[in-house]
């Protein structure tokens, strides 16, 4: 028998023997399926009023279901004589790429679902992409390509400076030597990235500085005044938790469109009004005496509150 | 019959034209948020997908609700928290939703743009991928970096869980998938 998530979702008690009694009870009314399946497969081959868009349509959800099926058996019958899944478990009929979440809520059963990926400036707020993946994979999975999304949208930018991405913050959780390895080869200090959990130095000394880019062999690339913007940003990095609560206000912590597909789009739309959101605070100031001082410190400008409506559409 | 009652509304005579900006004040939030957006270079991105991926088969055919305006249903749907049929009614109604969705006049006629039914919304989303989503986000994202509102400089990376909702199975719902099948 296999548990999900942390301890304190109760002591797991499971009696066995009743759900191994009910699990074959359940295979044996489930064995005529593939039957019935093959039976349906062909009765929609000869249905002649269907268009070929239904019956593609039909046939397509109608293998992914028996697929499914065959595969929910398959694992339940491992599962129940204690023996451990080769590979995912499906834990939705209908999608799966659905998987439980192990970083869910506390005090409640286990969370179904997805777990999507933020990369935001931690002075406003901004998201700067996301990123949902298939199941629940690893934590520092998500850091690549999630810098390479911001990377694709720096190239868009034709006007001003050359912008760089200069650190990364995140939770102990991405705290990955290989990972570390693959950021300092872009030029990227990982300094905001905590290895215990210890908090990070907001003021570190001269020497500090310097063993953080000697480490991160980046010397001659990063200076030491954005190795101190680094550790601010590292040591501001629970903020994160206000712009994910801005997205769970917007119905991200719920997803209402199907498969992984509706599960995109839903995120990116929220993630696209939680910008918008973003940009009317910093055109009428509204941001955290902290937010405000980060963004003098990055030399960004604030703007005329007057140019707002500006017709750029 | 149930399209034409929807529409009946529009369909009894035309009107003076009226300018929806002089309905919505400046500081109005839905107007703000809307300004931020740098529609043109949105639209033209899902046009762009849209006639690669989905080709015009015929010109036949009713004229299609412009892409602008079905994006910013879908974007306002997500501010605002509400359905489908919920934004699709308050685009009917609300002069801040128009302004919103682009519509800078108001007339009493059967322009096509000036309504949307739930279904237009659900495939116009059908419509869009991974690929186009991310360049969504990421013109979004280097508008605001060429008005120097952000910098990409410091980022911070976290996630979070996003559970599947479920649709609950009421009579209601049967009775009214049912009616739309008959």
């Amino acid at each position: 028998m296999r548990g999900f998530g942390r301890s304190c979702r109760g002591h797991g008690q499971v009696f066995v023997k009743l759900v191994r009694q009910t699990e074959q009870q359940l295979l044996a009314l489930g064995e005529p399926i593939p039957t019935f399946g093959l039976q349906a497969q062909e009765r929609l081959a000869h249905t002649i009023p269907l268009s070929d868009a239904q019956h593609q349509r039909l046939s397509l959800a109608l293998t992914t279901a028996m697929s499914n099926h065959e595969h929910i058996r398959k694992q339940s019958q491992r599962l129940t004589s204690g023996k451990k899944l080769s590979h995912f478990k499906v834990v939705n009929a209908y999608d799966p790429t659905i998987a439980p979440i192990v970083k869910g809520k506390s005090n409640c059963p286990a969370q179904f679902g997805r777990k999507p990926g933020i990369v935001s400036d931690p002075a406003s707020g901004f998201l700067f992409a996301n990123l949902v993946p298939q199941g629940n994979p690893s934590d520092p999975s998500y850091v690549l390509p999630l810098i390479d999304k911001v990377q694709s949208a720096i190239e868009r930018v034709h006007t001003g400076p050359k912008r760089r991405i200069h650190s990364v913050a995140g939770e102990l959780g991405i705290n990955d030597p290989t990972l570390r390895q693959a950021l300092h080869e872009r030029g990227i200090l990982t300094v905001g990235i905590p290895k215990t959990i210890a908090p990070i130095e907001v003021h570190p000394s001269a020497q500090d500085i310097l063993d953080i880019l000697n480490e991160a062999g980046l010397n001659r690339i990063r200076t030491p005044y954005q190795v101190h913007l680094a550790c601010a940003s590292g040591y501001s990095r629970p903020v994160v938790e206000s712009h994910i609560a801005s997205l769970l206000s917007r119905g991200a912590g719920q997803g209402r469109y199907k498969g992984l597909e509706g599960a995109v789009v839903q995120q990116g739309m929220t993630v696209m009004a939680h910008n918008g959101a973003v940009l009317v605070r910093i055109h009428h100031k509204q941001l955290s005496k902290r937010a405000q001082k980060f963004r003098r410190l990055l030399g960004l400008r604030s703007p005329k509150v007057n140019e707002i409506n500006h017709q750029r559409n | 019959m149930r399209f034409v009652r929807y529409l009946q509304h529009w369909l009894s005579g035309t009107g003076a034209r009226l300018q929806v900006t002089d309905f919505v004040p400046v500081m109005h939030p839905i107007r703000q948020w809307a300004d931020t957006f740098p529609w043109a270079a949105l639209v033209r991105a899902l046009e762009q997908s849209f006639d690669t991926r989905f080709p015009t088969q015929s010109p036949r055919g009713r004229r299609p609700v412009p892409i602008r305006v079905l994006l910013a249903l879908e974007l306002l749907k997500h501010e605002l928290g509400g359905s489908d049929e919920e934004i699709c009614q308050r685009l009917r109604t609300d002069f801040a939703v128009m302004y919103a969705c682009g519509l800078r006049e108001y007339q009493v006629n059967p322009a096509q743009a000036h309504f949307v039914l739930p279904e237009t919304l659900c495939e116009f989303r059908r419509r869009i991928d991974e690929a186009l989503m991310d360049e969504l986000i990421a013109i979004q994202a280097a508008t605001a970096m060429e008005e120097g509102l952000v910098s990409p400089a410091h980022l911070v990376i976290d996630t979070f869980p996003s559970e599947q909702g479920s649709q609950r199975v009421t009579d209601a719902t049967t009775l009214y998938k049912a009616q739309k099948k008959r």
